[in-house]
């Protein structure tokens, strides 16, 4: 039982988590900037339904990236619209645009709905192309984060936008490259899933992933190459929630699907006793600090 | 001031109609047509103004599940969870006390707040996040649900269908006359009113207006920030407990797997728009209702599937945060 519970479990908890890795580097790209943004849901949603029908229209996987990259994308211009040019509410402005995107996913999406399609064929020991992407973004990611003038300007931009425009930085066009990169990500997430993942659309199939990534972004201490462990931590859980329930575990099903939660819910508040506020971008704090 | 309010109603309805109208065009149908039928599937008959209220009553109380933690400027996105744990509850006392209505609602009412209550400690004791924390709560008490619909609580009778026992008539709300609207309503509103007065009158209202300007000042005024986290929170998610037992114990009459339909995120999303404020937030419960209800007929009338109207929702939602806020950015960023 213990053998064949934990044999390979490395890879599928790493396939498990790419989809998240992917969401949660887009995320923590955007709250770089200074913004969280809980519409990451619903553009995993419409990435999601977007790259699985330009897949099982065209029968090739990687157009179906490119276009869940795009509705992604597409998707969060609305967030930057409301909260950059009208500049609403933060946590308002990602439910509604976290409602569009559920709403519209399931709308364009209610013919495909058990349909079943190839995506991409396996590599070496069970990897996936999704797989190899999502972690060669995270030291790409980081790398650029931490050692270009860019990235530079981006981490200026979260700390104190009067600062960085005095700097000669215009802070808005630096926030709204944040939030689409957020968006580009978060699609190629949905996309994973609905192409690579399980190979199927269905209704919501997200399920809560992309609010799950805001949270990990506070235990990755939004640190790109943290996010790896973040995500695994997630991606772990869940292979192993559905590893147990082939195993015929005693436990219900149901209730191994709230493991996943629970366990980033634990070491979100792990992370948050230890910061007490502190380690996030300065202009997060204003959303923050109350 | 008022000019600036009906200004902001003018831009945000008419943004709305731009963006339905383009939605509507897109799927291929007439606009107007569509924004007809819209009104009529919502307020068109006797029948269809009951299913109006009968969609916004768990909306206004999620609505007003936010709106008290958000009074002590706490973001709680919980009612969701909060309202499938009170459901939870509630069905568990009527397996318990089967003919005891009474029971049923405390149980609701408990659950809500016991599923609050964690949130609300984590924020107190570790200094987490509540809007967080409240997210994945949600996900959890929905799959809780699940499980107790699936398995233990699985009505053997229903041949597949998950869905608990039914509700005995002694544990059913009341309905209000002939129609489909249950005492919840006027329970909800009451409650309301009832805030309103709280938040604009009493000195907790001051407490908390107080605290949400600067909680700094909470020791020197001999306040406890604490104190009050615990409360609006515990209060907050009561008010959604109830919205989940009184959906359960009425409309539906058993408990069922994601029977919310997102009635705590449009409540979160109506509490924003009104600024916290009670009464703009009934009126707007009403109005969110409605459009929802609309969803329904639509379908049968229009065929156009539910989901469109989900589309339409959102599209409300976007038109009133960006009209809303628009006066306030003024010129340059």
């Amino acid at each position: 039982m213990a053998d064949t519970l934990l044999q390979g479990l490395p890879v599928s908890a790493l396939r498990s988590a790419a989809p998240l890795l992917l969401v949660l580097l887009g995320e923590c790209l955007t709250q770089r900037v200074g913004r969280i943004n809980l519409g990451v849901e619903g553009q995993m949603l419409v990435g999601a339904v977007a790259g699985y029908g330009v897949t099982a229209v065209s029968g090739q996987p990687w157009l179906g990236m490119v276009a869940g990259a795009a509705a992604g994308a597409l998707l969060s211009a609305v967030y930057a619209l409301l909260t950059v040019a009208a500049r609403a509410d933060q946590f308002a402005s990602g439910l509604a645009v976290l409602m569009l995107g559920f709403g519209v996913s399931a709308y364009a999406g209610s013919g495909l709905v058990g349909l079943r399609i190839e995506g991409f064929a396996l590599g070496a020991g069970g990897t996936t192309p999704t797989l190899w992407l999502a972690v060669a973004l995270v030291p790409l990611i980081g790398l650029w984060l931490y050692g270009t003038r860019t990235g530079l300007v981006w981490r200026a931009v979260g700390e104190s936008p009067p600062a960085a425009s005095a700097a000669g930085i215009t802070p808005w066009k630096v926030i709204v490259a944040g939030i689409a990169a957020g968006g580009v990500l978060s699609g190629l997430g949905g996309a994973a899933l609905s192409i690579d993942h399980t190979r199927t659309w269905a209704e919501g199939m997200t399920a809560g992933r992309g609010l799950i990534a805001v949270g990990l972004v506070i235990v990755a201490r939004w640190n790109p190459w943290l996010t790896l462990p973040a995500a695994l931590l997630f991606g772990l859980a869940e292979a192993l929630s559905l590893r147990l329930q082939a195993g015929g575990s005693a436990v219900p099903a149901h209730l191994l699907h709230t493991l996943p939660y629970l366990a980033s819910l634990v070491v979100f508040a792990v992370t948050c006793a230890r910061l007490k506020g502190g380690g996030g971008p300065e202009a997060l704090r204003a959303v923050f600090a109350r | 001031m008022n000019a600036a309010r009906l200004h902001r109603s003018a831009i945000a309805l008419g943004g709305f109609a731009a963006l339905a109208g383009a939605f509507f065009l897109l799927i291929g149908r007439g606009p107007i047509d569509m924004l007809v039928a819209i009104a009529q599937a919502s307020v068109g008959s006797g029948y269809a103004v009951g299913e109006s209220l009968l969609r916004a009553t768990p909306i206004l109380l999620c609505a007003l599940a936010t709106l008290v933690p958000a009074r002590l400027g706490l973001v709680s996105v919980g009612a969701e969870g909060q309202l499938y744990f009170g459901a939870l509850a509630g069905t568990g006392a009527m397996l318990l006390a089967p003919s005891s209505l009474s029971l049923v609602l405390l149980g609701g009412v408990i659950g809500g707040a016991v599923w609050a209550l964690v949130p609300a400690l984590l924020r107190v004791v570790a200094d987490v996040n509540e809007t967080i924390s409240t997210l994945m709560l949600n996900y959890v008490a929905a799959l809780l649900v699940t499980w107790l619909v699936y398995g233990p609580w699985k009505n053997p009778q229903s041949q597949g269908w998950p869905a608990s026992i039914d509700f005995t008539e002694a544990a059913r709300l009341p309905l209000l006359g002939e129609s489909r609207v249950h005492v919840g309503l006027l329970v909800a509103l009451v409650l309301g009113i009832a805030l309103h007065l709280l938040f604009t009158r009493s000195r907790w209202g001051l407490v908390l207006d107080v605290l949400r300007s600067n909680p700094r000042l909470a020791p020197l005024a001999g306040l406890s920030v604490t104190r009050q986290v615990l409360l609006t929170m515990v209060i907050g998610g009561a008010l959604a407990g109830l919205a989940g037992i009184a959906e359960t114990s009425s409309v539906q009459g058993r408990l069922q797997a994601s029977f919310a339909n997102g009635a705590g995120l449009s409540g979160f999303l109506v509490a924003w728009l009104a600024g916290n404020r009670v009464l703009p937030a009934m009126a707007l419960a009403l109005l969110v209702g409605g459009l929802l209800a609309a969803g329904d007929g639509l379908q049968m009338m229009t065929s156009v599937p539910s989901s469109a109207v989900l589309v339409v929702q959102g599209l409300m939602f976007v038109a009133m945060l960006g009209a809303g806020a628009w006066k306030k950015g003024g010129a340059g960023g």
